[in-house]
């Protein structure tokens, strides 16, 4: 059953944008029972449905098409109360539009979404979220005070407006002008812009962009102090790291679909969360093909390089078949390798132009 | 309905803060009227002091009402304010009407202070309710030219919108017989502008006391045509803005 040779280059799956790495990765496009099949993940389990109370938030079957284009196909999937969930995908991958769709800006081609038991449009009409898009502005020529008091006016029961000022870290500069701030200033006050309203759903978009690495920090003390109240979270993001330390949920979008979704160890399990290299003489490729846990394989002379969903299993295989490996290695992949090969065994599976080259 | 009187009332204290609004709208139209406006002439069977005062309070308003919003909206638009409203409990009609009150308090001044400015260094004199009439002539007139500012605002992009405006600004200034009165072939054509049916309504009070039905007919029209221009721009970029 084991194809050996349809493999893939991982920095070619998203136009090469994303500097996620470049590295040669073949896959072996191995049908496990315990992993996903060559078909692109496409029994994904729904972490949410194993928790307590109504969904937030709920996509059934959502698609939205531009002609041709399908930017989300067919997404389905539930957010529950006091989760915080990390949204990611490379560019292009549809979170946008999907959070568009989920605020009521964009309407979904086919499909349904319903936010606290009713449509979008309603949900954020009657203030129960508050939102943060990349694309979203600010009035020119008020001071930032003014603007926040402003926002925190239009909600039904908001955040005091010193409160919402104290927690995005901006009444140093409340008396500014908005249109004079830095791009990283900006961004805070957008934030204070989605927090002002004390809304029960938190959606941001890529919220950190333009902030610097303290900024940063200080931006998700404040957020994880939203969390704590009780809020529900919804974020997108490219930043990996991110999404490991902040959420409790990460789903895995890639043109359009739902690809994976758990908790940031289960997305690295799922990828194979280990990588174990040795060097080995008479290296016997059918037979490592068949190691238990194997997700890829990678061969180059005597250097063998396997990731794995339960190193343990593969490396007892290894060593209980006679074999006696030298220099050998354990390591940990880290979110961005384990979403590296969820997108680009995705690519493969789907006929990417870039993947599917031969050893 | 009160989140968009809040945003109106940003609007203003926003535009109190604005130079340009105040060159435009107050200070320009006093400054014409003081160089031009007592000659010793007639327009329209007024005496020209009139109707300059009416011209120049009609170009303030206009002015106000109409270049004012059209950069902005189409600005707000781009930078992604509107949408960012969009994502509040702000009603989903609520940024043009915020637009369109704000307009009504902003072109306040313009008539108010030309009008001052007519009685008292132009020595213009008649009825109390000539007055009032005139004012809410000019004021109702030119409040239609915020509807044709969202239609541009919303359709077209900063760059691009900055000469239309300018081009619409003074066709309308010029053939709506804002600076002079119009007479002759030039008359012939003017008349169908807005602006001409909104100065002749008030000049016809002031020198007959009475109101033609068709210049009435003439602003309703307009206003119509622009209103229907708006939806179809605020309906056509609902997903894109």
């Amino acid at each position: 059953m084991s194809q050996y040779g349809t493999g893939y280059r991982a920095s070619d799956t998203d136009g090469g944008g994303s500097g996620y790495g470049s590295d040669t990765v073949y896959s072996s496009q191995d049908s496990r029972d315990d992993y996903a099949s060559t078909s692109g993940y496409s029994t994904v389990t729904t972490y949410g449905a194993s928790r307590g109370g109504a969904p937030v938030v709920s996509f059934e079957n959502v698609s939205k098409h531009y002609g041709r284009l399908r930017a989300v196909d067919g997404l389905t999937l539930d957010l529950r109360p006091g989760e915080t969930t990390a949204l990611l995908g490379p560019n292009g991958a549809g979170k946008s539009t999907s959070l568009d769709m989920l605020l009521a800006l964009r309407k979904p081609t086919s499909g349904k979404i319903q936010m606290f038991g009713s449509d979008p449009y309603h949900a954020v009409k009657s203030g129960r979220v508050g939102a943060m898009l990349q694309s979203g502005g600010l009035m020119p020529e008020v001071t930032v005070r003014e603007l926040v008091t402003l926002v925190t006016g239009l909600h039904p029961k908001p955040e005091p407006v010193e409160t919402t000022l104290k927690r995005a870290g901006i009444a140093q500069f409340a008396d500014q002008r908005v249109d004079r701030l830095s791009g990283g200033q900006t961004q805070r006050v957008r934030f204070a812009l989605a927090i002002c309203g004390k809304s029960e759903l938190i959606v941001l978009d890529e919220p950190t962009t333009a902030m610097d690495v303290e900024t940063r920090r200080l931006f998700w003390t404040s957020m994880k102090e939203e969390v704590a109240q009780g809020r529900t979270l919804l974020f997108a993001t490219h930043y990996l790291e991110e999404a490991d330390q902040a959420a409790d949920r990460i789903l895995v979008i890639n043109r359009g679909r739902l690809l994976a979704d758990g908790t940031p160890a289960e997305i690295k399990a799922r990828a194979g969360a280990r990588r174990i290299s040795f060097r080995l003489d008479r290296v016997d490729e059918p037979f490592l093909l068949g190691l238990p846990g194997l997700v890829n394989l990678e061969v180059r002379h005597d250097i063998v390089q396997i990731q794995s969903s339960d190193s343990d299993a593969t490396l007892y295989a290894v060593l209980d078949a006679g074999y006696r490996p030298r220099d050998i290695e354990v390591t940990s992949l880290g979110l961005e390798q384990a979403f590296l090969a969820i997108t680009a065994e995705d690519d493969a599976a789907n006929g990417n132009p870039h993947a599917g080259e031969a050893i | 309905m009160s989140g968009t009187l809040l945003l109106a009332k940003a609007e203003v204290s926003r535009l109190r803060r604005n130079k340009r609004y105040l060159i435009f709208t107050v200070a320009l139209p006093v400054m014409f009227y003081l160089i031009f406006g007592k000659q010793n002439a007639n327009g329209y069977g007024v005496s020209f002091k009139a109707f300059y005062m009416v011209g120049m309070a009609s170009f303030g308003a206009f002015s106000g009402a109409f270049n004012n919003n059209t950069i902005r909206i189409s600005q707000e638009r781009k930078d992604g304010w509107i949408r960012q409203l969009r994502l509040t409990p702000l009603p989903a009609n609520g940024y043009v009407v915020a637009k369109i009150l704000a307009s009504m308090a902003t072109t306040v001044p313009s008539i108010v202070v030309v009008f001052l400015l007519g009685r008292f260094y132009g020595g213009v004199q008649m009825p109390i309710w000539k007055w009032i009439v005139c004012a809410l002539a000019i004021w109702i007139g030119t409040l239609i030219f915020a509807a044709l500012a969202v239609a541009l605002g919303y359709k077209l992009d900063p760059d691009s919108v900055q000469p239309v405006a300018i081009v619409i600004f003074f066709f309308f200034s010029i053939f709506g017989g804002l600076w002079f009165p119009l007479s002759g072939a030039l008359q012939k054509f003017g008349e169908f502008t807005p602006t001409y049916q909104i100065v002749k309504i008030s000049t016809d009070v002031i020198g007959q006391g009475s109101i033609a039905l068709i210049n009435v007919i003439g602003v309703v029209v307009w206003f119509v045509i622009f209103v229907a221009l708006a939806t179809l721009a605020v309906r056509s970029t609902a997903e894109t803005v």
